[in-house]
């Protein structure tokens, strides 16, 4: 088992037991399921949307080459510079440098995922650069020295109580866990970052091909402070972000933010393109397009999986799964958490390390009801699971499992006998007041379910009984 | 316009590329697409939706019969505030209201940069008003970047034949108008800066403005 | 009406019998003539699901082999069902037998599918006057497409009083092997199912999923807790005493 997979299996555990949590997350995800059912009855035809997007996104992933030189094109001839980074560490070098070159002494930062993805933070830490998260549930998680919980919504595991201890202990000007006074004191203390920093980066939702502008959806307003304050603004996008028009945002705009949060369309939808360009009055001196590769053009290779780069990142897979609502955000370890997190991470970063979270899922098919672009998100978690069998990388008492339920299945005097076998052996070990305990081979189940009684006799033995043996 | 790079160099980029046109050799199957199916239904009352997506999403708006009587009532707005600064687009149209303003209140123009932190109220033009959603489209022209997000007032002047049923229409007027090849910036504000990321309790006024306005003439003059 | 063959999956065959005895006895009431192969054992849904598909792939082929000349093949559990209709296809992609398994796949149908879509039946003469809510089993819901399938026909079990239960579609968490390599976290998540049942306050728990109800039933009793679960076709199986029945308005005559 790998470390990635020990660590998960602890925390999941902890976690599960945790009813507190269970309450917070529950209640939260009740919150986003009202307000995505309404969000999705504003659409004459929810379904046709999906269909749309998933058109837009397979039509961008499918001509990705074309697509992204076009949007480099188009930044360029507006004075924009892309850099197209093969792994985290030239995208990490690429943003550092720059930041050292131009004398950056504080970055104010939007949200990006793929920041987290590469580490960026700690690198830019580490010359002495601070880095601000200007996303309220950033900046609480970054004040509380941990991961996001999830890719949306951040800090969605904490009460107000303990945002409120937080900010007072770490802003000092708050005394009450009112959270309209809570955001007043974030406004008030990032105000003075996004006035003094040198640098802004955000991640991008999507790359417009044909308008070489990215465009970037926040509600706060923290996005846009970001990429119109600061002298440079840097922007860090995995390379499948790419979509073919403009006009494609007029559906994916309002389907991002009905699946994201359940409102019509985001408060600030931005596209930016470039520095301030002659006939403007303000904005960045330099615009810097960072392209991550980082393992996509790898999954884009595997044509089975070519459709998980269509995700856009909206986090409804995440809110409909039944396993995050049980262990929370942190116990993955990953950017990337919830079915897309699952999916993703072992194709990315690994299936030796990572598969474990491909196989934490009762394959239930809620994110694939969800996805807004179709991904048929649990079939590749099968699919996961079929080639990390196939890597001979899976447990031997579990390879030795099945070639004996093969052994069984394959003749119906051996699965009879097999069957009978098993029966009397929970009868024994049931009478035997062995249930669950390390002497009980069906210990896994009955350590958490009263025992199943054990029938006298099978079902084939019933209907021959009644029908007469043949 | 370029400054001193500090990295010049790309060999990943080819690679990249290489890796990419690789990869796509092998294509997979057109999914089905909507097919002609209508996602939302079309707006037929332009005014009356765009009104009620405002009351909705929080942004006040506020119908005049005329450009100057918007002016008086942007006029009206202002005495309500706290004292200082406020930051106007520089535009030929906007200058020419300004008196109802200038008696009260000290203006900062576009021309002379972005709004300073100090500004009360920002006042801009739009590009166009977005019907389905209640929006409001801007872009770098209507008084740069900072104008539609530094102030916590930001006070939108525009008139009714700049009202567009849907966002198709509005990426169609900005074809036309190739907004996106004048411009770096373009944004479509719907409502005032919120979040929800304490308890998913929707708190208003976040980093962006605090109040979004818009003063809708129902006529130019 | 053709024959209907029996595709009785292998836990239930094994430990659950009471589920494949109950189904007949439903058929059998309404007349229609059931065959039971009995070279049948398992769909494969353990290896598949598990990733192990080239050990998948014979049983497979073997279960085809065995159900490829039915007219129709009833089954009482959604997951099994949506083995065969919705994975066998690409399981054997690229197969001779892909083009069987589609054939085949149509042929299949879960148990209240069956009564509702085929055999064009929604109430089966059955009495059962208790409270009862409904889960709503995964594969069920969201591979075959059925949720008003199974109500439809509870709305004519005679006393039967329906209670909605919250967050009936979420995921019991049984999950096949789930269970076994994540003990807690499906322990959890059946934790959760079986808490909401007992706030419905609903007598009994039902699904068209025999694996749901083992798992949602052992941690009930774990928790003492007073309700119980029963499979669909137990419900539609039980009848009104004789002598109550009189008493009632004309109803389908049933065998005992």
């Amino acid at each position: 088992m790998s470390h990635a997979a020990h660590e998960f299996l602890r925390s999941a555990a902890e976690k599960s037991a945790d009813l507190a949590h269970r309450q917070i997350i529950r209640r939260g995800i009740d919150s986003y399921n009202a307000a995505n059912v309404r969000g999705r009855s504003r659409f004459l035809d929810w379904e046709a949307a999906r269909l749309r997007c998933q058109e837009i996104k397979w039509e961008a992933v499918n001509n990705l080459d074309r697509y992204l030189l076009e949007f480099e094109q188009r930044v360029k001839d507006r004075g924009g510079h892309v850099f197209w980074a093969e792994n985290s560490e030239e995208a990490r070098q690429y943003i550092t440098d720059l930041a050292t070159a131009r004398g950056v002494r504080k970055v104010v930062k939007s949200k990006s995922m793929v920041s987290e993805e590469i580490h960026l933070g700690p690198a830019l830490e580490k010359m002495g650069i601070k880095v601000v998260e200007t996303d309220l549930g950033e900046y609480i998680v970054q004040l509380r020295e941990e991961p996001p919980y999830h890719i949306v919504t951040p800090a969605m595991h904490l009460n107000r109580t303990q945002i409120a201890d937080l900010f007072k202990e770490k802003l000092g000007d708050v005394d009450t866990d009112d959270p309209q006074q809570l955001v007043a004191a974030a406004r008030r203390a990032l105000r003075r970052d996004f006035f003094s920093a040198e640098m802004g980066i955000s991640g991008a939702n999507f790359l417009v091909a044909d308008a070489g502008m990215i465009a970037l959806t926040t509600n706060e307003g923290n996005g846009r402070l970001c990429t119109s304050v600061p002298r440079i603004h840097v922007v860090l996008s995995g390379i499948e972000k790419v979509i073919p028009r403009l006009q494609d945002l007029a559906t994916l705009w309002p389907v991002l933010a009905t699946a994201g949060t359940g409102q019509p369309i985001t408060c600030y939808s931005t596209l930016a393109g470039g520095p301030r360009q002659p006939n403007e009055v303000d904005g960045p001196e330099e615009f810097h397009v960072v392209l991550v590769d980082n393992g996509r053009s790898e999954l884009l290779a595997n044509v089975e999986e070519r459709e998980v780069l269509h995700c856009i990142r909206c986090g409804a897979c995440i809110n409909a799964c039944p396993v995050f609502r049980t262990v929370g955000g942190h116990s993955y370890g990953t950017t990337y958490m919830g079915p897309i997190g699952s999916v993703l991470t072992p194709r990315l970063r690994g299936l030796d390390e990572f598969q474990h979270l491909s196989y934490a899922s009762s394959l239930c098919g809620a994110c694939t009801d969800v996805c807004p672009v179709r991904i048929n998100l649990h079939h590749h978690l099968l699919h996961n699971r079929r080639d990390a069998v196939n890597a001979s990388d899976r447990p031997w008492s579990e390879r030795i499992g099945f070639m004996l339920w093969r052994w069984a299945v394959e003749d119906a005097r051996r699965f009879r006998a097999a069957g009978w076998l098993a029966r009397l052996g929970m009868r024994v070990v049931h009478r035997l007041r062995l249930d669950g305990t390390l002497l009980d081979p069906a210990r896994p189940w009955n350590k958490n379910h009263a025992a199943p009684p054990a029938p006298a006799k099978s079902f084939r033995a019933l209907w021959g009984k009644r029908n007469g043996n043949n | 316009m370029a400054t001193t790079e500090p990295q010049t160099e790309n060999p990943g980029r080819a690679r990249i590329l290489e890796r990419l046109r690789t990869a796509l050799r092998e294509s997979t199957p057109r999914p089905l697409g909507a097919e002609g199916r209508s996602i939302f239904a079309p707006v037929t009352d332009v005014m009356a939706r765009f009104q009620k997506e405002c009351a909705a999403n929080i942004t006040e708006c506020i119908a005049t019969p005329d450009m100057q009587s918007s002016a008086r009532a942007v006029a009206d707005l202002l005495a309500a505030l706290p004292p200082g600064e406020i930051f106007v687009q520089d535009s030929q149209a906007l200058r020419r209201l300004a008196p109802e303003w200038q008696a009260t209140r000290s203006i900062q123009w576009s021309s002379e940069g972005g709004p300073k932190e100090s500004a009360q109220a920002t006042i801009t033009s739009a590009e166009a008003l977005v019907a389905l959603t209640g929006s409001v489209l801007v872009s770098a022209a209507c008084g740069g970047r900072g104008a539609s997000v530094v102030a916590p007032v930001h006070i939108v002047m525009a008139t009714a034949d700049q009202l567009v049923p849907d966002l198709d229409a509005a990426f169609e007027l900005m074809r036309e108008r190739n907004t996106v090849f004048q411009y770096s910036y373009v944004c479509l504000i719907t409502g005032s800066s919120r979040t929800a990321d304490i308890e998913k309790i929707l708190v208003m006024g976040a980093h962006g403005p605090i109040r979004l306005i818009v003063v809708l003439a129902l006529h130019h003059d | 009406m053709a024959k209907a063959a029996l595709f009785i999956p292998c836990f239930v065959d094994q430990l659950t019998p009471e589920v494949g005895v109950d189904m007949v006895r439903v058929l059998r009431r309404l007349r229609i003539e059931m065959e039971f192969p009995e070279e049948q054992t398992c769909c494969g849904q353990p290896a598949f699901n598990t990733g192990y598909w080239s050990d998948a792939r014979p049983v497979a082929k073997r279960f085809l082999q065995i159900f490829r000349n039915a007219e129709q093949v009833v089954c009482p559990s959604g997951s099994c069902t949506t083995m065969v209709r919705n994975f066998y296809p690409e399981l054997l992609a690229g197969t001779p037998w892909h083009e069987e398994a589609i054939k085949v796949g149509q042929r299949v149908f879960e148990f209240s599918e069956f009564l509702v879509k085929v055999a064009k039946v929604t109430d089966v003469g059955a009495s059962f006057p208790h409270r009862v809510a409904v889960h709503d089993s995964c594969h069920a819901l969201r591979e075959l497409h059925l949720k008003q399938e199974s109500r439809e026909l509870l709305r004519h079990v005679r006393g039967f009083e329906l209670v909605e239960m919250p967050y009936s579609e979420d995921c019991c968490g049984f999950g096949g092997t789930f269970a076994t390599k994540f003990g807690g976290i499906s322990a959890a998540m059946g934790d959760a199912k079986a808490g909401y049942a007992e706030s419905c306050g609903a007598e009994y728990v039902t699904a068209t999923d025999p694996s749901c109800l083992l798992h949602i039933d052992g941690i009930l009793r774990r928790r003492n807790s007073k309700v119980r679960t029963i499979h669909l076709a137990g419900i539609l199986a039980q009848t009104a005493p004789r002598l109550e029945r009189r008493a009632q308005a004309p109803a389908t005559e049933g065998a005992r």
